[in-house]
């Protein structure tokens, strides 16, 4: 039962994170813990992304809604990373003759 | 990392406040791995970078290794997980369903990837529909189970410190860790879309005598020495109840008897698996003289080595 954190856990791992900073995370709809009976619980992606906003808003002070924009953003950005990745890696797979087609195809791509 | 935390944000010692501030947003936005994600040199040079803010950024600790009192190290942070390394994972639930629509069918290939997105998602809505709306979002939950109800299914009701109620199936052979989806169980959507699921993630609690391993029960079994040594029928607990289980006639710790079809039975109509019966021999409480008496003798014409091969 590792990687779960109840609300408290989680202000004590995140050292900038105040309760009152969660709780606007959270009522901003720009962390999504998980509800449960004894409240909420999040896990290490929670804490990674609140440790992120926390930086983002202390030391750039972007307010409520820049930030989630700009936590939208970079969501978006890992979307389609890890979109990228999985097509390189579906290409790999292909036989080498497929590949420098697709590399041939890339080339114009940027040509133009 | 460099000793001297004025160096590692282009500055000196005669550095104002304000330029300090000014030059760590200045390198940290050109170096935070979050918003760098394909740099593998950024999370050193934003380590360094906070660490020396970090360090100068408060009066006091700026004041304190100006005097020599701590040095550049002093203020540095243990490992950090950065978001990046969990952001891209296909689970990522703060993924955007969306984001190909405006490929349209130019390409088969990102076709599959929205599918694969939308998949058991709250619908994807045509972009070419009436009006304007959005589905509702998805809720998430989380939810411990005993072991047993894991294995076979049961039905549970979570009910949230708001007074809010969800009631859950849990099938029979859910895993630790699995999330189920409930359809239209999320927020409601906007503008006739239509609602969100609820994503129910499972912890099952550990229990004092079954563990799982796959689709199989595991559990150690503790027996004498005279039933390892002559053999036995004893009783062992399993998920349906007692069964009556054969030891066999020189039976040694950690041998694993299987009990065919007494496991987890997963979704999907697959066989159900296995419980694997680990024994352990204890000793027996009090050794006695007879027994003793009978050991030494029986040693010295029976003695064998475990151990053989183990040691030079």
């Amino acid at each position: 039962m590792t990687d779960r954190y109840s609300e408290d856990e989680a202000i004590a791992a995140v050292a900038r994170l105040t309760r009152t900073q969660l709780i606007a995370f959270v009522e901003a709809e720009i962390v999504s813990p998980h509800r449960a009976e004894t409240g909420l619980i999040f896990r290490q992606i929670d804490l990674a992304r609140m440790e992120l906003l926390c930086e983002l808003s202390e030391q750039f002070d972007l307010g409520e809604d820049a930030l989630g924009i700009v936590i939208s953003l970079i969501d978006q950005l890992h979307g389609v990373r890890g979109e990228l990745h999985a097509i390189a890696k579906a290409i790999e797979g292909e036989p080498q003759e497929v590949r420098q087609r697709i590399s041939a195809a890339l080339r114009r791509a940027h040509e133009v | 990392m460099s000793n001297d935390p004025y160096a590692a944000l282009g500055l000196t010692k005669t550095a104002t406040a304000d330029e300090i501030k000014k030059a760590y947003r200045k390198l940290a936005r050109a170096s935070h791995p979050d918003l760098h994600p394909d740099d593998p040199t950024a999370e050193a040079r934003f380590k360094t970078v906070s660490a020396a803010y970090d360090l100068l950024k408060d009066p006091e600790t700026r004041a304190r290794f100006d005097n020599g009192e701590i040095d550049a190290t002093g203020a540095e942070r243990q490992e950090r997980k950065f978001y990046r390394d969990y952001a891209e994972a296909p689970g990522n639930a703060y993924r955007s369903r969306r984001g190909y629509e405006d490929f349209g069918d130019a390409s088969d290939i990102f076709a599959e990837i929205l599918r694969q997105r939308t998949r058991g998602g709250a619908g994807g809505h045509d972009p070419r529909a009436q009006g304007f709306s959005i589905p509702g979002p998805d809720m998430r939950y989380a939810l411990e189970v005993e072991f047993v109800e894991a294995v076979t299914g049961a039905k549970k009701r979570i009910t949230l410190p708001d007074g809010e109620t969800l009631d859950v199936q849990i099938p029979q052979g859910t895993a630790n860790g699995q999330t189920i989806r409930l359809r239209g169980k999320g927020g409601p959507g906007y503008g006739g879309g239509p609602q969100g699921d609820a994503l129910v993630m499972i912890s099952v609690r550990s229990h004092p005598v079954f563990r799982r391993d796959g689709d199989d029960i595991v559990i150690t079994l503790p027996i004498s020495i005279d039933e390892a040594v002559l053999g036995a029928k004893v009783k062992t607990p399993t998920i349906d109840g007692t069964v009556n289980l054969t030891i066999p006639r020189g039976a040694s710790s950690g041998q694993v008897l299987r009990l065919r079809g007494r496991g987890v039975k997963p979704a999907g109509g697959q066989p159900r698996g296995d419980q694997c019966v680990e024994l352990r021999i204890i000793a027996p409480p009090k050794i006695d003289e007879a027994l003793q008496v009978f050991m030494e003798d029986w040693r010295k014409t029976n003695a064998y080595d475990p151990r053989k091969g183990m040691t030079s």
